[in-house]
């Protein structure tokens, strides 16, 4: 078990971390979601002390600092290549090892776990992002912990290597180990967390499940489409409903249940194509969550005078 | 601590850097020893020429072995972020001052080695060419060689302070180089002209300068006769040794102090 009281950061003007408070439970993959820059590789860091900061963090009721020999205890993937380009992969594990009384042995078996064993004796400086993360993965389990905190440990990785990722950290949790990681990648989170924190400019966005997540951050909406709906758009509306346009011309019913829109279609005579319920993703969740707390916004691409909505049309 | 201990040693023995500047250490040291055996192998051997084939030309201002176990220590504490290891040295070891502690104890350990097995080399120079060594083991020689050892390892750890204080190699490298070869080398020079002789009080707290005269084996001459008052043998070791402590201090608090 993890738990994360009043995590607070500041450089100079800006907060970066701003009073977090969470629990992180253990047999279940927790993932930690925000843009870019909303802090939560400062929070990871906050957490293991290695940025100072205000709040505190236990890991089985014991702050890192006070581990005596944490790896065994709380393994951690951070940084993508923090390697000395020419101590090999192994020595790399072994001069942490060292640190850790964790035999050698142990090395050259979390080596062959991450499929690196072949290059174990090779410089990480000739490794890829993708066998740096292997590696940095490696380094997490050396002490085989219960407690895993991974940042981003899909970047860089092909397909496969993200489907042995999610699979790896799922059956890590089955164990009843405790797994935070943070991804930016909405998709693969759906796929592998159980249990969500999200952060937008530091500041606690959402903290539960990802089904209450996806209900809390979407609107349903009742979708209906028919040869002429503008007599229902009017009856819909006058019924309470807010009624909006779908790209393709269809109408986008919130705020009645489907049942009751069906009803409404049949008393007024009106002819349907469709009467369906749309259901939103984990991604327009957190885009709903977290749009207005992205801390470097891009603008959106400029459209061509030829598109609809384009330059000439502003 | 043994922890500590344990995993600076592995640290510093899996780099290969390690023992090629090592090497190239010894190997410039005794070079020193080999020209002046060769260009005054035939002469009586007077203390000083002894005392300076023995130290590798350090006490002529040339310290080559002192200047790559500086290297190695700045690179104890550098590249832990010139290549961003600090981070899993910290979650692996998270107890600051103990790491500190442990590189230093390590880094020390082994120059103090390093700097025996190279007095040794070089006697050996000195044996195949004048064939004895005479009065090395008694006063002022001996003293002289001790001063090249406790010389060599104060060089060390103002390196590893440096590397600490910039939290980089870099910097540290150009420190270490500028100041002594450079910067003191010009006050120095400028203090021994009238126009700027309120510079020559200062000179005796040059720390290379000072640090230097631990090895000396007869009387201070910087050139043109100057006197600088400087503060002995020992006094001057301590110069070197304050400036060495207050560069540690200084980046083993900031490194308590700082984010990683």
């Amino acid at each position: 078990m993890i738990t994360a009281k009043g995590l607070y950061k500041r450089y100079r003007k800006t907060v970066a971390v701003n009073g977090l408070s969470f629990e992180v439970r253990p047999g279940v993959v927790t993932g930690f979601l925000g843009p870019n820059g909303s802090g939560k590789s400062t929070t990871m860091r906050l957490m293991l002390g290695l940025d100072h900061g205000e709040g505190e963090t236990t890991f089985g009721g014991r702050s890192f600092a006070s581990i005596r020999r944490p790896m065994n205890e709380v393994g951690a993937l951070l940084e993508a290549k923090p390697f000395h380009p020419t101590r090999s992969a192994r020595n790399h594990l072994r001069m942490l090892a060292a640190a850790n009384r964790i035999p050698d042995s142990r090395v050259d078996e979390v080596m062959e776990f991450v499929g690196l064993g072949a290059v174990k004796r090779k410089k990480p400086k000739g490794y890829s992002l993708g066998m740096a993360q292997r590696l940095g993965l490696a380094q997490a389990l050396l002490g085989d912990p219960k407690i895993l905190l991974l940042d981003e440990p899909t970047n860089g990785l092909d397909p496969h290597g993200i489907h042995w990722m999610r699979d790896v950290l799922k059956s890590l949790a089955a164990e009843g180990r405790t797994i935070f990681v943070s991804s930016h990648l909405l998709s693969e989170m759906q796929l592998m967390a159980d249990e969500l924190v999200v952060i937008g400019k530091g500041t606690m966005i959402f903290n539960g499940d990802v089904e209450t997540f996806v209900r809390e951050f979407t609107q349903s909406a009742v979708v209906v489409r028919g040869p002429e709906t503008a007599g229902l758009a009017a009856a819909l509306k006058a019924a309470g409903a807010t009624v909006s346009a779908g790209p393709s011309g269809e109408l986008l019913v919130a705020g009645m249940e489907l049942e009751k829109v069906g009803h409404l279609a049949f008393t007024e005579g009106v002819e349907l194509h469709e009467l369906s319920t749309r259901s939103a993703s984990l991604e327009e969740a957190f885009m709903s969550a977290t749009g207005a707390s992205e801390q470097f916004a891009a603008q959106s691409p400029i459209r061509s005078v030829d598109e609809k909505g384009g330059v000439a049309d502003a | 601590m043994r922890d500590a201990l344990r995993y600076e040693w592995t640290r510093l023995t899996t780099l290969r850097s390690t023992y090629w500047l090592i090497g190239v250490g010894l190997l410039c040291s005794a070079l020193i020893a080999v020209i002046f055996g060769l260009a005054a192998g035939d002469d009586p051997l007077d203390p000083e020429i002894l005392s300076a084939s023995i130290n590798g030309g350090a006490a002529f201002g040339i310290p080559f072995l002192a200047v790559f176990m500086a290297i190695i220590g700045i690179f104890s504490t550098g590249h832990e972020w010139r290549h961003g290891t600090i981070q899993p040295t910290l979650t692996a070891l998270p107890q600051r001052s103990r790491l500190i502690a442990a590189k230093i104890a390590v880094v020390a350990a082994a120059t103090l080695a390093v700097t025996l097995v190279s007095i040794l080399l070089n006697l050996g120079v000195v044996l195949a060419f004048w064939g004895e060594a005479p009065g090395l083991f008694e006063e002022p020689l001996s003293a002289a060689l001790l001063g090249y050892v406790v010389y060599t390892l104060i060089y060390m750890l103002t390196g590893l302070g440096l590397g600490l204080l910039f939290r980089g190699v870099p910097s540290a490298l150009v420190v270490i180089f500028l100041m002594p070869l450079i910067l003191e080398s010009l006050i120095v020079g400028l203090a021994m002209l009238p126009a700027l002789d309120w510079l020559e009080p200062l000179v005796k707290f040059l720390p290379f300068t000072a640090g230097s005269l631990l090895m000396t084996v007869g009387p201070v001459d910087l050139g043109m006769g100057a006197d600088f008052g400087f503060f002995g043998r020992w006094g001057s070791g301590g110069v070197f040794a304050a400036f060495a402590a207050v560069i540690v201090g200084c980046g083993w608090y900031l490194f308590k102090r700082r984010d990683a």
